[in-house]
């Protein structure tokens, strides 16, 4: 029940997100627009590339869309609503999260193009970047809750949001989030304007539609995810849970979409540069920092 | 009994994606069957209920294996398979050598005495359990293994410079 | 006991075949994917171990945590052993690599 109730959620999140996507990107709000695009995907052609490695092709865009759904299998929307708590959630997350870059490796080496392999090899650079900014910020959540279940790292927030005990581990979270889900400032695997739609570049018809629909599940995912481990959750006072946590999650994701819009896309080199030299040095003070306060104040 | 038939499904998905991994001709596809194989392993874990370990399996291989890929297409002639070039070399001692291990431990699996089974794992939190063990009975272990990480980084590094003249 | 036999015969062919790839390739590269495969049959014998005769030990499972980070460090000495050559003769292949001086 709470397990149909979560998907239906992730994809009713899905087309929310994509018309704020269409908006924050053209500068139009257009509530039908994302329905009209995937209509018209289903009905065109689907083109397989030349000498394509048929498996990854296929497989690619399908493995996306899993990731997200497993990564999502863990959150809480409220309280019992979730599919399986996990005593290793926040890690298990994680773990779904890094099947991102896989599907997305298939996905750019399977179409045998150019832009597209180019793009998936580019993710796995950005995965090398943003995956300890990822890591070390739930380090410092877990620490907080000392559990990895992902309902005790909600209740455990409930005298002071974590993005108040530790606004360093958020910011650190929230920009490694972005680069996790490609998007504008680090849109490098996609990139379009420089490498012509990057991953996606060879799909078309149907298998866009899917890519683009599991591109949309993933953003709802992780903006879930940064609700879950430093917004509180479904915590609030008069609303119903799951409305606290639908509220918060949208305001992250719309945040999401509209950071990358005044900033231009970072370099490669850039942005490893900046997450080894700058990311990896503050996570690891946010740690001691906040094993520093566990200690002294208590929670 | 589900235990078993599950512990044997992803053995199996195991050992098939391993065999994969040498029989097939794209190197892309190699590196990825390793990552399923130790995807299949980990869930083996899973099923064998031994929870952190195969979350963390899962996640550590994702990023290992794809990092192979990635070296397989830099050092290989030929990374998309598409020329059919032979990579490997006495291959009939090297199948012989390989049937000839897995047969001996196979038949010690069989002729050991394995004594008494446990039936379940002590209730409880086994994620709590594990950190105690590291950070109490097994820290000087687990110091042990931070250190060695740590020569191994300077060691590559070092190794893997190029040599200014 | 059936549980315990059937993850111990998959450790075992994934031994095998872990050697007959490590012993059977000639690059660099697919020789650790080898040891890897070995190194993954070794942690499913350790986690059956930990599982079926001491549960209460969790030493078994430090184990495998140690075996994982091994996987790791192997692979990261690899490539850097790899890189080094690949600079040097434009190659990694073994059959070349009779001494391992630059």
């Amino acid at each position: 029940m709470s397990t149909a109730i979560v998907i239906l959620a992730l994809l009713a999140g899905a087309y929310v997100v994509a018309v704020l996507e269409g908006w924050a990107a053209t500068g139009r709000f257009q509530p039908a627009g994302p329905a009209l695009d995937a209509v018209a995907l289903l009905g065109r052609e689907s083109v397989v590339t030349r000498s394509s490695d048929r498996i990854f092709f296929e497989v690619g865009p399908v493995l996306l869309l899993i990731s997200a759904l497993l990564a999502a299998a863990v959150l809480p929307l409220a309280p019992g609503l979730i599919i399986t708590d996990l005593a290793t959630g926040a890690l298990f997350v994680n773990a779904a999260l890094a099947y991102v870059m896989v599907a997305l490796l298939m996905a750019g080496w399977g179409p045998d193009g150019v832009y597209a392999m180019v793009g998936g090899w580019r993710f796995l650079g950005q995965l090398v970047g943003y995956s300890m900014l990822i890591v070390m910020p739930l380090t410092t959540v877990a620490m907080r809750a000392e559990s990895l279940f992902t309902t005790r790292i909600v209740e455990s927030q409930g005298a002071m949001w974590n993005v108040v005990f530790q606004p360093l581990g958020f910011v650190l979270f929230f920009l490694a989030a972005l680069a996790v889900c490609f998007l504008p400032p680090f849109d490098l695997p996609t990139a379009p304007g420089e490498l012509a739609g990057g991953v996606m570049s060879e799909y078309t018809g149907a298998r866009l539609g899917i890519m683009r629909l599991a591109r949309m599940v993933l953003v709802v995912t992780l903006s879930v995810t940064v609700t879950v481990f430093f917004l509180g959750g479904w915590l609030g006072p008069v609303l119903p849970p799951w409305a606290w946590t639908l509220g918060k999650s949208l305001v992250v994701a719309a945040a999401m979409l509209f950071a990358g819009r005044y900033v231009p896309r970072v370099r490669e080199e850039h942005f490893l540069q900046w997450c080894w030299k700058y990311g990896i040095p503050l996570a690891l003070i946010n740690i001691l920092y906040v094993g520093i306060v566990l200690l002294v104040v208590g929670k | 009994m589900l235990q078993t038939v599950f512990v044997a499904l992803f053995g199996i998905a195991a050992i098939w994606f391993g065999v994969v991994v040498f029989t097939t001709s794209s190197m892309v596809r190699s590196a990825l069957a390793l990552l399923f194989s130790q995807t299949a392993v980990g869930a083996m874990f899973l099923a064998m209920q031994a929870e952190f370990l195969g979350v963390l399996q899962i996640m550590m291989m994702a990023t290992e294996m794809s990092i192979m890929a990635i070296f397989m297409v830099m050092y290989m002639m030929d990374p998309g398979g598409l020329m059919g070039m032979d990579m490997t070399h006495q291959k009939r001692l090297s199948q012989a050598a390989g049937v000839l291990g897995a047969l001996v431990v196979i038949g010690i699996v069989f002729l050991a005495g394995w004594g008494s089974i446990a039936g379940s794992v002590p209730p409880g939190q086994q994620v709590h359990d594990l950190g105690i063990e590291l950070m109490e009975r097994s820290m000087l272990i687990f110091e042990t293994a931070g250190i060695t990480i740590l020569t191994a980084m300077i060691a590559t590094i070092a190794v893997a410079l190029e040599r200014r003249r | 006991m059936a549980t315990l036999i059937v993850a111990l015969i998959v450790g075992a062919i994934l031994f095998g075949v872990g050697l007959y790839g490590s012993l059977s390739q000639t690059n660099l590269v697919m020789i650790m994917m080898g040891v890897e495969l070995m190194l993954a049959g070794a942690m499913v014998n350790l986690v059956a171990f930990w599982r079926f005769l001491h549960p209460e030990a969790y030493s078994g499972q430090m184990f495998v945590l140690i075996v994982m980070t091994v996987m790791a460090l192997e692979m990261a000495v690899g490539f850097g052993v790899g890189t080094a050559r690949f600079r040097y003769k434009g190659s990694v292949e073994m059959e070349e690599a009779r001494d391992l001086k630059g």
